[in-house]
């Protein structure tokens, strides 16, 4: 073996086995993953049992989208607003109700709830102009605060089903022509893993049906995952991040800011709204309670852990914010623990205490820890020597320019390589815009 | 007249407690330039400390109020150095999300161990009325914790104005840098603040889950922590004085607003507040008593 880490040049043939091996792998576990969930495949720890079910693998899919949402907003923006479970919430309700009450199909009414949420979400970003750091988290704060109240307004009552929440019956039906059964029967014939990974083939009923929903919320995350990664990865893109790297900055080098910041604020609530779309097409059902302040703050937690200013990290933020609750509520005893302490809200307990520990230990999010640990067996360097300031000042355009020419756009799931990371160091702390102007203890204020 | 005076003296009551949490939130906010968006838990918290040595210690409920202002000093003087005094001060998004954490896990742990069953909080004023006109009735809840209020703000007032560790808390809050240069020790004295903050935040919770109408569980700060930090921002963030306006301020809209204008329904109350917030921000960001920010660019 030679040492590490291997020196890779950019572009090689080794390179791109390096980008292109994991996502192959990561497709196929994409493809296979429901088959595996709709047999609700179990580990048992002691007395407690966890399960991975299609159910919440969908809900994970849904709120990946979220995540991604405000990860744009915070991560790439610099707004830290917490305020985008409102737009969920706008997006299921709205979904609920035009599939329950006009017969609407699910997906058609993304064609009401993307605008609206875009609209909405440009008009909040107004006031945000002028409301920023701390104020703007406070008032989104408020906003996710809000919006359970409002569902719950009688007025509104024939439309949002008050307190009670929504119950949305029509399913989605998986249509003849997916070779669902085709697939579940082929992964169960495969050797060694098959049967007992995929009993003994046949999908159908309620299981098909929630495999369709999956394969539909995969298509609207990665269609959603490619879209932003455009915008991030375009010349708009590049004015977002550099709003967040310094303001003034920006505005000095002709970046027109209140649009940018506007629409940037409308985009991520767009992405919000379609995350609730997918939501009530994931469990059918809305809830007041559901869209509240502890949503608002579940989607910081999936943008800390997945990593703030990484677009992949929405993919396990999602995962973490439905799992995590799902297992900690499996958890049936803990040795020195009375059992009526874990009948209790378990998962928003784990969900705060991974927040703190990833901000002490990991501040970068899983995705810079394994772009660490990638590091030290492979170190990717330009195929073109400039003197070795290219390492020193790699700058936003350079490195994102260079990649839009050379991959063309990219695929629809290639988001993870190299996603915008003109900061290097500022992954220790999160984005910049708190720590730009940080010296005076008033920071914060709007002048 | 007798209905503006009912909304008049229900204003009155809630605009005082959340007055009394917008002051923990300013203490915080004074002292590290940072907005606390655990307080209102840790406030639940105290409230439920207080409880407990009531209730189950059997304690008079003065005395408990007291212990439980000290108790979550002592966690606060815990939290703030294991949790807080790591991150560099200036850098605020980290700070926020260990507050958010602080939030989750709190919230959690009060879930955990007491349930969410409404429990009754001891009295800590006489019940009855102080004046009555037609239905407008001037509770002695009302009139105490008003007093209350002032009282602490007066204590407050002359703690950070006449006293060593006072001078010290404005000296940091007011710069950092240079109050360590005149030998001040930012640490404890942030510590301090963080100590301040939550026994008054405790202070407050008791206050407000003493009001005969409302009920102790779990739940009940989050939506103070709103009108709280509406308040807070509406009286200006830095000023004592300004949070107990705003609180007054917030107390007054969300009752007449709520009692007056029909269309708007009743759980509307929180709505009111993150109103009011953003148009403070947008006309007056550094609300009405608020030292004037200066931006360097």
């Amino acid at each position: 073996m030679s040492k590490l880490p291997i020196t890779i040049t950019e572009g090689s043939r080794n390179h791109l086995l390096l980008r292109y091996i994991p996502w192959t792998i990561f497709g196929l576990v994409v493809l296979v993953a429901p088959f595996w969930a709709a047999h609700t495949p179990s580990l048992s720890i002691s007395d407690s049992t966890f399960t991975f079910s299609l159910g919440n693998l969908n809900h994970a899919v849904a709120f990946m989208v979220g995540v991604l949402g405000i990860g744009l907003l915070v991560g790439f923006n610099g707004q830290i607003s917490l305020g985008n479970s409102f737009f969920m919430g706008v997006g299921g309700y709205l979904t609920a109700t035009l599939v329950v009450d006009n017969d609407w199909p699910y997906l058609a009414t993304l064609v009401v709830v993307l605008p609206v949420c875009f609209i909405i979400g440009m008009l909040v970003g107004l006031p945000a102009l002028r409301i920023k750091g701390l104020y703007l988290a406070l008032t989104t704060l408020g906003l996710a605060a809000v919006f359970p109240s409002i569902v719950r307004m009688e007025q509104l009552r024939d439309r949002t089903g008050g307190a009670n929440g929504k119950r949305i019956d029509s399913r989605l039906d998986a249509p003849d022509w997916v070779p669902l059964e085709t697939m579940a029967d082929f992964l169960s014939g495969l050797p060694l893993v098959g049967e007992w990974a995929f009993g003994d083939g046949g999908i159908g009923g309620r299981a098909a049906n929630a495999a369709w929903v999956y394969f539909l919320l995969v298509a609207l995350t990665a269609a959603a995952f490619w879209v932003t990664r455009n915008l991030v990865y375009s010349r708009p893109g590049r004015s977002i991040i550099a709003i967040r790297d310094n303001e003034t900055g920006a505005a000095v080098n002709g970046v027109n800011v209140p649009m940018t910041k506007t629409l940037t604020f409308g985009f991520s609530a767009a992405l919000g709204g379609l995350s609730g779309t997918m939501y009530a097409m994931a469990i059918g059902f809305v809830a007041p309670d559901v869209f509240g302040i502890n949503l608002a703050i579940f989607l910081i937690v999936g943008l800390v852990v997945g990593g703030v200013g990484t677009l992949s990290g929405a993919v396990i933020g999602g995962i973490v914010i439905v799992f995590v609750p799902v297992w900690s509520a499996q958890i049936d005893s803990m040795p020195g623990l009375p059992d009526r302490f874990l009948r209790g809200p378990t998962g928003i307990f784990f969900l705060g205490l991974l927040l703190i520990v990833l901000t002490f230990f990991l501040p970068g999010g899983i995705v810079f820890g394994m772009r660490k640990i990638r590091a030290r067996f492979v170190h990717v360097v330009p195929p073109r020597e400039v003197g070795g300031i290219d390492e020193v000042l790699v700058s936003a355009g350079d490195a994102t320019g260079g990649k839009m020419s050379r991959h063309g756009g990219g695929s629809a799931l290639d988001l993870d390589e190299d996603v915008i990371d003109p900061d290097g160091t500022d992954h220790e702390t999160g984005p910049g815009p708190v720590s730009a102007s940080a010296q005076q203890p008033n920071q914060g204020e709007p002048t | 007249m007798e209905l503006f005076l009912a909304r008049l003296f229900d204003g009155l009551s809630s605009g005082a407690t959340y007055a009394v949490i917008a002051v923990a939130l300013v203490l915080i906010y004074k002292a590290t330039t940072l907005i606390n968006f655990a307080q209102g838990e840790l406030a639940m918290l105290g409230s439920f400390i207080a409880y407990i040595l009531a209730i189950e210690q059997g304690m008079p409920i003065y005395l408990a109020i007291v212990l439980a202002m000290l108790l979550s000093a002592v966690l606060a003087a815990g939290i703030e150095r294991v949790l807080i005094r790591p991150f560099d001060p200036a850098d605020h998004l980290p700070l926020v999300i260990i507050t958010l954490g602080l939030f989750l896990v709190i919230n959690a742990i009060a879930g955990m161990v007491w349930g969410f069953d409404p429990r009754k909080f001891p009295r800590m004023f006489p019940e009855g009325d102080v004046w009555t006109y037609g239905i407008a009735r001037l509770r002695w809840y009302t009139v105490g914790t008003t007093i209350t209020v002032l009282v602490l703000l007066v204590l407050l007032t002359l703690l950070l104005k006449k006293t060593k560790i006072g001078l010290a808390f404005r000296a940091v809050s007011s710069n950092l840098e240079s109050s360590g240069l005149v030998g001040v020790r930012a640490g404890p004295t942030l510590q301090f603040g963080w100590m301040l903050a939550t026994a008054v935040g405790t202070l407050a919770g008791a206050l407000f889950v003493a009001d005969p109408f409302r009920q102790l569980d779990p739940t009940w700060a989050q939506r103070v922590l709103i009108f709280a930090a509406a308040a807070a921002v509406l009286g200006g963030l830095d000023s004592l004085w300004g949070a107990l306006a705003g609180g007054l301020i917030l107390g007054f809209i969300e009752s007449m607003v709520v009692g007056y204008i029909d269309f708007i329904p009743n759980q509307m109350g929180l709505a009111t507040a993150v109103v009011a917030l953003i148009v403070v921000l947008l006309i007056r960001p550094n609300g009405l008593f608020g030292s004037k920010a200066v931006e360097r660019v």
